[in-house]
């Protein structure tokens, strides 16, 4: 029997395979598929790809993708990062107000909560109304339409991706480590740089690749709340396929946003140890 | 639009699994004695069945089923697959044009409309595949508390003008709407009557010069209304009904009608339609005069048929496309000129868009 053949009739296969079998339906087959329209109109070419390699605009949009999914990742980062340690340091009374409050917008559509941003941030709305009545400006600022909003926008809705992760991995360190370090005189901003923080990135490097992940694919956020400089390959494929039904080109530029995204991916596993990151949930 | 389909083909799906056993379950269209007309639903719709099916079906006999919306790459899916489900749709002039182009439409029998009807139905909408039902037009539309009425853009050569109409502005990019090309070059003083073949080049030089006012490109004609309504620019070029009703639901909206670009929405007939002459005997009575002023007052579409006029008062027909007053001082989108393909094989309608994409990008 060979190895393969081994595996399969093992416990580990038996409890892989109904995964395994949804994955290749849900995913694998249908992604195929897509890569496929890219490379055949009808016959196999390679015009789409020489198409877009040839046209600086799509550059752009895969630019201004990368660009707003790192920002995102990063504020969601500083914004995170203390929350989750707050959750790990706190009382368990404590922790569960602040878990409902982190959940709590998880029941309302991204849209809506996209759509409510244009009232809050409009030119007359809440904080320009606000900022106004105070006088710490006198002309409404622009708040939408720009970077400012899409960040606002996305970071809202991508924050508990990055604090559950970080709070997992935070809430198995083991807290008298620190406090031996604590005892034998470490003053606290070096015990958090040398004791927390290193125990700390696993989460950290799993709460950046989610948020990031699901930051590049966004697509009705920046849509709404950006502007010209925040027009990302999603909106460029959504335009393909619904104002010219030009499938083949929306497939293209969706394969070539996976390449690259699993490049970065790539870089990034050499550079830390993604086996480190993604095995390594446990802070040992 | 795509999920309600889903859901609606999932629900049919489940029904016809829990009945089938039980019932014969018909398909959407009947033999004899049902008409499915298809539409783009909503208020329309509701003053359609109100108005219009009713009379028609107490007068025919025959049952009116609306369906929505007339999706184009569904028409084509049932002729070609020989399962027509629906036999009068109401769609735009590029939806008509593509339909056309595969041959997807029956030929309008004017013969069965009566004479006194098309005499007063602009020439423009009287097409080979296509009669005019709702007109709409492409407008400015502002924001009155931003623009006084007195002081507002009159012209599309003011809209352009941030220094003495300052605001912010807002016209459309993605959502299948072409680049505002004809706006564009009226604000550079093209006369309405030198206006096609559009001066591309030209055209695009003028949206330069529009870009650094534009608050806002918005993604959806409602977004448009929204920014309006919400004070967030002061003047845009969007859908004048879709402004005429946030007006009348209280909105800071008006329009104006001075160059604005008139565009239909018209009865077609599906090819493999069972039933011709019926069908046709329903468009003729969708395009009464005083049935479509009816529909007019409940949606403010500009009626096909001017002699709807006679059956509003002025303050009515003030705010509809089509008034003797409002449909002078504005121009029929050339939709032949945007389906025509050029040296490339790329109508303008898709060079331009790609075009208007890699520009906004720039």
């Amino acid at each position: 029997m060979t190895r393969a053949a081994r595996f399969w009739r093992s416990r580990e296969g038996a409890l892989v395979l109904p995964a395994l079998v949804f994955y290749v339906l849900v995913y694998v087959y249908p992604l195929s598929r897509i890569a496929g329209w890219s490379f055949f109109d009808p016959d196999f070419t390679l015009k789409f790809y020489r198409e877009v390699l040839a046209e600086p605009a799509y550059f752009k949009a895969l630019g201004n993708t990368l660009e707003i999914s790192v920002l995102v990742t990063l504020t969601s980062l500083l914004l995170g990062y203390p929350l989750a340690y707050l959750m790990t340091t706190t009382t368990a009374r404590a922790r569960r107000v602040v878990t409902v409050l982190i959940l709590v917008p998880f029941w309302t559509s991204v849209l809506v909560r996209t759509f409510a941003w244009l009232v809050i941030l409009g030119r007359n709305g809440l904080v320009n109304r606000l900022l106004l009545d105070v006088g710490l400006v006198d002309a409404p600022q622009k708040l939408l339409f720009n970077m400012f909003g899409v960040q606002v926008g996305m970071v809202q809705v991508l924050l508990p991706f990055m604090v559950f992760p970080l709070y997992g991995v935070m809430s198995r360190i083991d807290l008298n480590v620190v406090r031996v370090a604590r005892s034998l005189g470490a003053p606290p901003r070096k015990v958090f740089l040398h004791v927390f923080l290193p125990l700390s990135m696993p989460g950290v490097a799993a709460g950046c690749i989610l948020v990031f992940l699901l930051a590049i694919g966004f697509y009705v956020t920046p849509a709404l709340l950006g502007g010209p400089g925040q027009i990302t390959l999603a909106t460029m494929i959504d335009m393909m396929i619904t104002t010219f039904l030009n499938f083949g080109f929306a497939a293209t530029l969706g394969i070539v946003l996976l390449v690259v995204v699993a490049g970065i991916f790539a870089a990034v596993s050499a550079l830390l140890g993604l086996n480190r990151i993604v095995g390594g949930g446990s802070a040992q | 639009m795509k999920r309600r389909e889903i859901l609606k083909s999932a629900g049919i799906v489940t029904a016809a699994a829990l009945t089938g056993p039980f019932f014969h379950v018909r398909p959407a269209r009947a033999d004899q004695g049902e008409l499915v007309v298809v539409s783009w639903g909503g208020d329309y719709d509701t003053a359609l069945r109100e108005y219009v099916l009713s009379a028609f079906e107490r007068a025919t006999g025959f049952t009116v089923k609306l369906d929505a919306p007339p999706e184009t790459a569904k028409v084509k899916a049932m002729v070609q697959s020989g399962k027509v489900s629906w036999d009068v749709i109401m769609t735009d002039t590029p939806a008509v044009q593509a339909l056309v182009k595969d041959n997807l439409l029956e030929p309008i029998d004017y013969a069965a409309v009566d004479k006194a009807k098309l005499a007063r139905i602009p020439r423009e909408l009287q097409q080979p595949y296509a009669l005019g039902q709702r007109i709409y037009s492409f407008n400015i539309v502002y924001n009155t508390n931003l623009m006084p009425k007195a002081k507002h853009t009159r012209n599309w050569a003011e809209v352009w003008d941030a220094k003495n109409f300052p605001g912010g502005r807002t016209f459309n990019f993605q959502g299948g709407t072409a680049p505002q090309l004809e706006a564009a070059l009226l604000a550079d003083g093209v006369p309405v009557d030198k206006l096609y073949p559009l001066d591309i080049e030209r055209a695009w030089r003028m949206m330069d010069k529009l870009r650094p006012i534009v608050t806002k490109w918005y993604t959806s004609h409602a977004q448009a209304i929204q920014l309006l309504s919400a004070g967030e620019v002061a003047v845009g070029n969007t859908i004048g009904p879709r402004g005429i009703a946030a007006k009348k639901q209280g909105a800071p909206i008006d329009v104006e009608y001075n160059q604005g670009k008139l565009a239909s929405d018209n009865w077609c007939l599906v090819k493999g339609v069972r039933n011709k002459k019926i069908a046709m005997e329903f468009i003729n009575t969708a395009l009464d005069p005083k049935m479509q002023a009816q529909i007019a007052q409940k949606v403010p579409y500009g009626p096909s048929n001017t002699g709807a006029f006679e059956f509003l008062s002025a303050q009515e027909a003030a705010d509809l496309a089509t008034s003797p007053e409002n449909i002078k001082q504005q121009f029929w989108w050339n939709t032949d000129w945007w389906s025509t393909p050029g040296p490339d094989g790329k109508t303008p309608r898709e060079s331009q868009g790609e075009r208007f994409a890699k520009w906004m990008l720039s």
